[in-house]
């Protein structure tokens, strides 16, 4: 689709357009400040040419045309990542991959589906759904989220878990590398011999190559399924029945927590009936054979209403999609309260979820800041959502006191750094309270079996130092890039 | 045309977008080009860059501005309520008043005139017949050589009968006046009293225009009698003089504003039954953005159809169809490209028909070979008037 030519004289611009058609290379300022930035805290990053490849071989002569200008690749889906990992820093050439949206393949019978990269995550299960099939991993982006990022983040969602992240449901994905060579990691079969290089490069957040494609493995819709909406009167005995839930040996679907702030603001636009004077929401949802549904879903009440919490069940389909509705749009409800969010994304044990969230709450007490939180609390993955608005003088410095803190706290209580939304740019100079040089140094040279010149995606994860490759033009995040 | 300049757009809702993109799948226009700056979320970081950091006004800013169809698709998708549409109808104006010459004007100053229209039409529907217009290039309808003439029937409500709609499609306005009447009410017409409500003024960012059709059509629809509107892009806009206007007058102007179906929907049990046979027909309803996105009252449609028809839902979110009031006239392309998946989702609902609330919806579905037509029509036709 043709919306304006573009013309340069940039001979790298220049070189791309002899790959692609020249609608789908712009390089306009505009556009390329557009592509600045994605739904993180980043703002002010700086694209180059921005290209719109249709397959693998364009995405092959982008690589190659960026190699010969000695210019940097940055792949981007729809942009929605929440730790700046799609954000261009010093002008690479970014790959946008959003026109490649095609389901290329559907074996409904071995339940596996090759797709192009740009293909939204919520399509490809609309596209298989006739089939009785879905894609797993559903992270609350998911209408919007492409399945490239979906691999580049290992991204997790509320039903991953009982059906694990991303890595457990992709087999194959078809890469093009730096070298501008395309390889295929693992088997859509699933019988990959050798290392699991498919392993190492779900993940990796754009610093392997770009994908291209991904054969993905697809779950049976369950035959029944129950959504519980719980609330307390206190954070304390919201989560104690999350870890009441585990330790009795059920394996819920998905368990996922709200507080009271984020409620309010999440029940303004679904109306789904969230009870706004509870401290604390969880929505527990427990699928497989009808018997066992029923069961597993009166004991969850049960758990829920010893320790003081109400019981409400879904009564149908439309109630289950309006109460995920809710849960799924709650970061972007946020500007109802502020127009800036500061998004944690640590995993703390889950026995420790009480004690992490009071600690979350005094910090930002001592900071004089707002914090929301809206987590995957079954597997103790918290999102504490610092509120601020970036007009306010001085309020940064706060805002990323208080961020510290709480990664500090997290990983005090046996934590890690990130569950689900990756590393990027956001977190990377954390990175050395999570993992010694030695590990880092190893993480590095991964990385460089891929990618030898570190020219994709650089300056996200690893943070400098870490390796003795040459990074100096990315010593650290360039000036203005903190909104 | 490249300045420094303020959009006026007010600050607080331009800061209030915190790009979390979850509007981008509802924009008819990210999910056609998956370009960014094609897409709610970029159209408002490109004015943040003009109207904050001072960035120019130049071709790739207003080929995002101007791609943009103002379905306001993205508003009800927006869990922070970002008011999009306000922003951009601030962003318009001020590309508007930039202009020097803007043809549009002219094209829309003759939508004031009925006369003017009726005298054009007329002109267009002869040179139709003699083949002189090349209609399917234009994205015309058959415009009718004759216009039969409706009759006011009582006072209890205002029918209002617009501008195109009533030069090109008449014959809506009289099914959808019989149908009113089947359910009890004496229909008052505005007649040339009143023309076009400024909807399309007002997405060109033609203020001035549009205030001044604005004011002449409250003026023409006096007294206290509800309006009804079976035009849905034209229903929004009224129902918004008075967050337009800002005065107390067209703030009450707009409470008595209903989509006709909305009306017609709370009387369901006054309109007489369907004739045999009629529920062999499968409906497929298509929601004009105006009345889903803006108005939020698509559901009455289906209500007033279910008695008379079988009626099923689109499965594509209520995307928009493409047709944006004179958007389908000055960008075909993307036009088309957004009407090729509405053609899809109509394919896969298997429907004999297509029910649409909206004229420019009708006119542009139909250039692609749909059969479509009013959900009043298709009531009209099923209506057993005897009993």
């Amino acid at each position: 689709m043709r919306l304006r030519r573009t013309t340069g004289t940039d001979p790298l611009v220049e070189d791309l357009c002899r790959v692609l058609p020249a609608e789908r290379v712009r390089a306009a300022p505009l556009e390329r400040s557009i592509m600045g930035r994605d739904s993180s805290i980043f703002e002010g990053g700086q694209a180059g040419p921005v290209c719109f490849p249709i397959s693998t071989e364009e995405v092959q002569g982008c690589v190659d045309a960026a190699r010969r200008h000695g210019r940097a690749v940055v792949p981007r889906g729809a942009g929605t990542g929440l730790a700046g990992g799609a954000v261009p820093l010093d002008e690479p050439v970014v790959v946008v991959t959003t026109k490649m949206n095609r389901l290329v393949s559907l074996d409904a019978d071995q339940r596996v589906a090759w797709v192009q990269p740009g293909m939204i995550n919520l399509d490809l299960s609309r596209a298989v759904a006739a089939h009785g099939l879905h894609f797993a991993p559903d992270p609350s982006s998911q209408q919007v989220c492409s399945l490239g990022g979906n691999v580049g983040t290992n991204a997790g969602g509320p039903h991953c878990l009982a059906h694990g992240v991303t890595s457990a449901h992709v087999l194959a994905v078809e890469v093009v590398l730096m070298s501008g060579e395309s390889v295929v990691l693992g088997d859509a079969d699933g019988f990959a011999p050798g290392l699991d290089l498919r392993g190492a490069y779900v993940g990796s957040e754009g610093m392997m190559g770009i994908t291209t494609a991904v054969a993905v493995r697809l779950t049976p819709n369950p035959p029944a399924v129950q959504t519980i909406l719980l609330a307390f009167d206190t954070v304390d005995a919201a989560a104690q029945t999350v870890s009441a839930v585990i330790a009795d040996g059920i394996v819920p679907a998905a368990i996922e927590m709200m507080d009271r702030n984020i409620i309010w603001a999440v029940e303004n636009f679904v109306g789904a009936g969230f009870p706004t004077d509870a401290a604390a929401v969880v929505i527990v949802e427990v699928d497989g054979l009808p018997g066992g549904v029923e069961a597993e879903a009166d004991r969850v009440g049960e758990l829920a209403i010893e320790r003081g919490g109400r019981v409400r069940r879904a009564a149908d389909d439309q109630e289950r999609a309006l109460l995920w509705k809710g849960r799924k749009s709650a970061f972007g409800a946020i500007a109802q309260i502020k127009p800036n969010y500061y998004l944690h994304d640590t995993v703390v044990p889950r026995t420790r979820l009480a004690e992490v969230m009071n600690r979350v709450y005094e910090i930002v007490d001592e900071h004089d800041l707002q914090v929301m939180n809206v987590f995957h609390a079954g597997d103790g993955n918290l999102h504490p959502l610092l509120l601020y608005d970036r007009r306010e003088p001085g309020i940064m410095a706060r805002v990323h006191a208080a961020g510290s803190a709480i990664i500090e706290a997290s990983l005090a209580a046996g934590g890690v750094l990130s569950g689900e939304h990756g590393i990027g740019i956001e977190k990377r100079d954390f990175m050395q309270l999570m993992f010694s040089e030695a590990d880092l140094d190893a993480q590095s040279r991964l990385r460089r079996a891929f990618d030898p010149d570190e020219m994709a995606n650089p300056g996200k994860v690893l943070p400098t130092g870490a390796s003795c490759a040459d990074v100096n033009a990315l010593e650290k995040v360039p000036e203005g890039v903190w909104g | 045309m490249s300045a420094r300049a303020s959009l006026g757009i007010d600050p607080e809702e331009l800061a209030s977008c915190v790009a979390c993109g979850l509007c981008l799948p509802h924009c008819p226009t990210f999910r056609v080009t998956g370009e960014e700056w094609a897409s709610p979320r970029g159209r408002i970081s490109a004015m943040r860059q003009v109207q904050d950091q001072g960035a120019a006004i130049d071709q790739a800013f207003l080929s995002s501005m101007d791609t943009c169809v103002q379905c306001r698709g993205c508003e009800p998708a927006c869990p922070s309520g970002v008011p999009f549409g306000s922003m951009m109808e601030a962003t318009q104006a001020e590309l508007a008043r930039r202009r020097r010459v803007d043809w549009r004007q002219w094209g829309f100053r003759v939508l004031g005139h009925p006369w003017l229209l009726n005298l054009f039409s007329r002109g267009l529907a002869v040179g139709q017949r003699l083949r002189l217009v090349p209609s399917r290039r234009l994205g015309l309808p058959k415009i009718p050589l004759r216009q039969h003439r409706l009759r006011v029937s009582g006072d209890d409500v205002w029918l209002f009968t617009g501008c195109v709609m009533d030069a090109w499609q008449r014959s809506t306005h009289a099914a959808v006046k019989r149908v009113v009447e089947a359910a009890g009410a004496g229909v008052a017409l505005p007649g040339a009293a009143a023309g076009c409500c400024g909807a399309l003024s007002l997405h060109a960012g033609l203020e001035g225009h549009s205030r001044a059709l604005a004011v002449r059509t409250m003026r023409a629809l006096e007294g206290s009698a509800p309006i009804l509107v079976d035009s849905a892009g034209c229903g929004a806009v009224l129902k918004e003089y008075g967050k337009h206007l800002g005065t107390p007058a067209a703030v009450a102007f707009s409470k008595r504003v209903m989509d006709v179906h909305e009306w017609l929907a709370a009387r369901a049990d006054r309109l007489p039954s369907a004739l045999e046979g009629g529920q062999d027909l499968t409906i497929a309803v298509h929601d004009p953005c105006h009345l889903r996105h803006v108005q939020r009252a698509h559901q009455p449609v289906t209500e007033v159809l279910t008695p008379f028809a079988t009626v099923v839902a689109l499965d594509d979110d209520g995307l928009c169809c493409g047709a944006g009031g004179a958007y389908a006239a000055m960008q075909p392309e993307l036009a088309a490209a957004i009407r090729e998946r509405k053609l899809e989702a109509i394919r896969r609902s298997g429907a004999d028909i297509v029910a649409s609330a909206n004229p420019g919806c009708t006119i542009h579905l139909a250039n692609a070979g749909v059969a479509v037509r009013h959900p009043l029509e298709i009531v009209d036709e099923m209506v057993d008037y005897d009993h």
